[in-house]
């Protein structure tokens, strides 16, 4: 069957071809595709900036998405309890769903393209997001909350006075964890036909220099945003020392 | 690429289009490739592809477990190493699945082992910081009660750290054994004929291959997850159900 | 600084009230009907599971009433929505419940702000509050965690004080501390309350709490029922039915005794022997004398020493006495403390000096039991009660 013929070399999905560019210097390098020609990479660096910014795009629309999605959620079980089971049980299927195969389901439905991959990524990040912000919640001491009642707080006023800021360090580790996966995913997003860097590995599939610089970048953008929400936590709840994840 | 709003497609075509996947699935069909080619579809194929898929899944886990529950179970139980223990379970979530195999592929070679070792990559930071975690909450006084009776180290571990802490691990291994079957669908791309040869193959087995891809993908990691969701529950022991139920 | 002390302490009501919990057998609280005047602490005290929280809940409406009522100031506590209320009343609860993402100064600024006072009242409000609790200004920009447990009771008490309620409802606010701290901040309250004059609940399971803090005390039985509501020296003299006695204790003469200062009762007279004077004089004095030893004291009346028979087998009073003059009391002294140095000195007799440390009179333990059994005591106790004991 087809496990006789030789793994079919991908041909790029979305029908671009890929010419491999020696550039002015390491032309050799790049032919000979034996090492990683670094000298090449760093003269061609301006080749990997719009797959990065497309990269970059998926990640901060999808994670912005999901955040909004699943504080409404949090926010509708708040009050609900018997909500928080449905929620938690749907978003975790589709959590378990290859990446991949959510792409390639939701292609007949909503078709080729960004769009597409920022649904599916947006879907993949409900889970931790809307997990952590339910626990964020739950956490919150039962005595603040019995306090803040008594000294007259309405539902509201208690929810986004006390409650809320009180969960913000478990809802931003919830978002740390979202993003860094949702850096790490969306390298598959050129199975959805949208671009980043997945889709500049996937154009030249044997091209070493290609995968180590892509993945680098990726790493490192994964590296800086975590960073970055590390740094958020302390600025926002000072109060709190930042607890590892 | 915009993102502009493409006009959802009639569903009438995406019903077309799941059926026909489903088509794909059960009864074998002329390959879109041109004439001349193998028959493509049929639960034979997929069969195939499935086991394939289910091997190199179920031996990466196995190798992620066989290193990350040893060192894990150690250094949870001496206490040691949290900082790092946390640090590569971040690290493991930022990891690029695609990057990944095409590393492994065009630097050091295709293959069943290759791809094994690459989704292990996958599997071990979550199944070790879990196994590290699980044992750093298990009762400290219920491990002082058990060296107090004379317990040896191993035992320790053997007897109250490991049961105590399995629902943790097993989570672990849950989040493990997801990554890694879901990223096996590229193994493709390593030489490994998984579920993801129909998907990366549209030329080939056409557009109702790739979503019958999909849909088979789909389902085998439901079912695992299910599967290790129902392990979870029986190797969590009886006692910690009850000290949650009336928590 | 202009005090914002102005709102009056409101008087509370329980008529009937009741509560019980849906599907319940017995009631949580049992038709509790008591009346605490402006300006008093009431003290609920109970064994757990009595209702004393739950009576103490139903006054702000954390817990809604079954049955009954509950007045506060004229107004029913029904008539106004609960968290407006709340806003009028302050609430204490064990565990401070202090909010770990505010600041003490935003912690205290809670309610005002809640009731929309403009910026600098409130500031003016908080600094007021924090000199009030003895709480150190800089710590006013901390949080909650970086203060000791202490500390964090006070600033749980400033904060039910910002808006300056007319009711304060406090359950075991000083439970959750050592015991050391724990007296320190009683007594603390004690001397607020004697300025501030607010109406309180005070929420208790430690009978001794109870009769040091408060004014009046009711004591709650399982379901919810009042065994009795009477001023601690009645409690202690006439206990209601035997879960009061119980309750109270098997030392309940001694816990009199914490109740009393030396000064409160009239003392036994020793009859005063001077340097240098014919000891035929004191020993013409002893005749007839309470107490049958005489004291040796200076020209400012300050006790030197008692006289022994050989000192009085002399012609005049020697400068040294025999005997020390110990234990050497004040009037001052809380009875109960008064007598332990007593009983511990293995003397019979102890002089009881005043302020300026000249001699008042002569304690003895027969005095106290004498005391404790006359019929004028259960007055005097009274009087004893209304001051604070610090």
């Amino acid at each position: 069957m087809l496990a006789g013929l030789p793994a079919l070399l991908p041909i790029a999905q979305n029908g671009d071809g890929f010419v491999r560019d020696p550039g002015e210097s390491g032309t050799s390098c790049v032919a000979e595709n034996d090492t990683v020609c670094v000298g090449w990479a760093l003269d061609n660096i301006d080749r990997y900036v719009t797959p990065t910014l497309e990269h970059l795009e998926l990640v901060v629309l999808s994670v912005g998405f999901g955040f909004v999605l699943a504080f409404a959620m949090a926010l509708l079980s708040h009050r609900r309890r018997w909500l928080v089971p449905t929620f938690t049980g749907a978003t975790g299927v589709i959590y378990t769903i290859p990446s991949v195969a959510l792409f390639l389901l939701l292609l007949p439905i909503t078709g080729r393209g960004t769009t597409t991959a920022v649904i599916a990524l947006t879907l993949y990040t409900l889970q931790i997001i809307y997990r952590n912000i339910v626990t964020g919640l739950a956490n919150v001491p039962e005595a603040a909350k019995d306090s803040g009642r008594g000294m007259g707080m309405t539902d509201r006023q208690l929810l986004w006075k006390v409650e809320l800021p009180l969960a913000v360090p478990e809802i931003i580790a919830g978002l740390r964890i979202a993003t860094v996966s949702t850096v790490a995913i969306a390298t598959l997003a050129v199975f959805a036909g949208a671009g980043g860097l997945g889709a500049e590995i996937y154009n030249d599939i044997d091209f070493k220099t290609g995968i180590v610089v892509c993945g680098t970048i990726a790493i490192a953008m994964a590296i800086a945003f975590d960073a970055l929400y590390v740094g958020a936590q302390r600025w926002i709840s000072p109060w709190r020392k930042v607890r590892p994840v | 690429m915009s993102l502009a709003t493409p006009a959802l497609l009639p569903l009438a075509d995406a019903f077309d289009s799941f059926s026909g996947a489903i088509e794909f699935i059960f009864t074998e069909r002329e390959t879109a490739g041109g004439v001349g080619g193998e028959p493509v579809g049929g639960l034979e194929q997929i069969g195939d592809l499935l086991w394939t898929h289910i091997e190199v899944s179920a031996l990466a886990v196995a190798l992620s477990l066989a290193i990350a529950l040893p060192v894990g179970l150690y250094f949870g139980h001496r206490g040691t190493g949290e900082l790092v223990a946390v640090a590569i379970g971040n690290a493991g979530r930022a990891i690029p699945e695609l990057a990944l195999i095409a590393f492994m592929a065009a630097f050091i070679g295709v293959g069943l082992l290759n791809v094994t070792i690459a989704l292990a990559v996958l599997g071990i930071p979550p199944i070790l910081t879990n196994t590290f975690v699980g044992v750093r909450q298990v009762d400290r006084g219920a491990v002082e009660a058990a060296r107090g009776m004379g317990m040896s180290e191993t035992e320790v571990m053997r007897k109250v750290e490991l049961p105590l802490a399995a629902p943790t691990i097993m989570s672990g291994v849950r989040t493990g054994a997801i990554n890694i079957v879901a990223t096996a669908t590229i193994a493709p791309l390593a030489g490994v004929l998984t579920l993801g040869d129909l998907i990366l193959s549209r030329n080939v087995v056409g557009d109702d291959g790739v979503i019958a891809g999909a849909i088979v993908v789909a389902l085998l990691a439901l079912v695992v997850e299910l599967g290790l969701s129902g392990i979870q529950r029986l190797v969590t022991p009886k006692g910690l159900k009850v000290q949650r139920a009336s928590a | 600084m202009k005090r914002e002390d102005g709102a009056e302490a409101l008087a509370v009501e329980f008529r009937e009230a009741t509560k019980r919990y849906p599907g319940a057998d017995t009631d949580a609280v049992h038709a509790l009907s008591l009346d605490v005047p402006a300006g008093d602490i009431c003290v609920l005290v109970g064994p757990s599971g009595c209702g004393k929280t739950t009576a103490m809940r139903m006054v702000n409406r954390m817990v809604e009433i079954t049955s009954g009522d509950i007045v506060v100031g004229e107004r029913s506590v029904r008539e106004r929505s609960a968290s407006e209320l709340r806003r009028e009343i302050g609430y204490v609860i064990q565990e401070t419940g202090l909010f770990p993402h505010r600041t003490i100064a935003d912690n205290i600024a809670t309610v005002p702000q809640l009731l929309g006072w403009d910026r600098e009242r409130t500031h003016e409000r908080v600094d007021e509050l924090v000199e009030l609790i003895g709480l150190d200004p800089t710590l006013a920009a901390r949080f909650p965690a970086q203060l000791s447990g202490g500390q964090q009771q006070r600033v749980g008490v400033a904060r039910a004080l910002a808006a300056n309620p007319g009711v304060m409802l406090m359950d075991e606010p000083f439970g959750a501390v050592d015991p050391i701290n724990r007296e320190r901040l009683q007594n603390e309250f004690l001397r607020l309350q004697a300025e501030l004059r607010k109406t309180i609940l005070f929420v208790t399971h430690d009978i001794d709490e109870a009769l040091k803090m408060g004014d009046r005390i009711a004591v709650l039985q399982e379901g919810g029922h009042l065994a009795q509501y009477a001023t601690p020296a009645e409690l202690l003299m006439a206990p209601a039915n035997d879960f009061v006695e119980d309750f109270v204790g098997a030392d309940r003469a001694l816990k009199r005794l914490a109740l009393l200062r030396v000064g409160d009762i009239d003392l036994w007279e020793a009859p005063l022997a001077y340097v240098g004077q014919a000891t035929a004089e004191v020993r013409a004095k002893l005749a007839g004398a309470e107490v049958p030893h005489a004291l040796l004291v200076d020209s400012d009346r300050r006790p030197l020493g008692w006289l022994s028979e050989s000192d009085l087998s002399l012609d005049t009073v020697p400068a040294t006495p025999d005997s020390a003059p110990h234990p050497l009391l004040e009037l001052d002294d809380v009875m109960r403390d008064a007598l332990s140095d007593l009983l511990q000195a293995e003397s019979q007799y102890a002089p009881v000096v005043d302020g300026a440390g000249k001699i008042g009179g002569v304690l003895s333990i027969e005095i106290v039991s004498e005391f404790l059994n006359s019929p004028g005591a259960l007055t005097d106790e009274h009087a004893a009660a209304e001051r604070p004991l610090t």
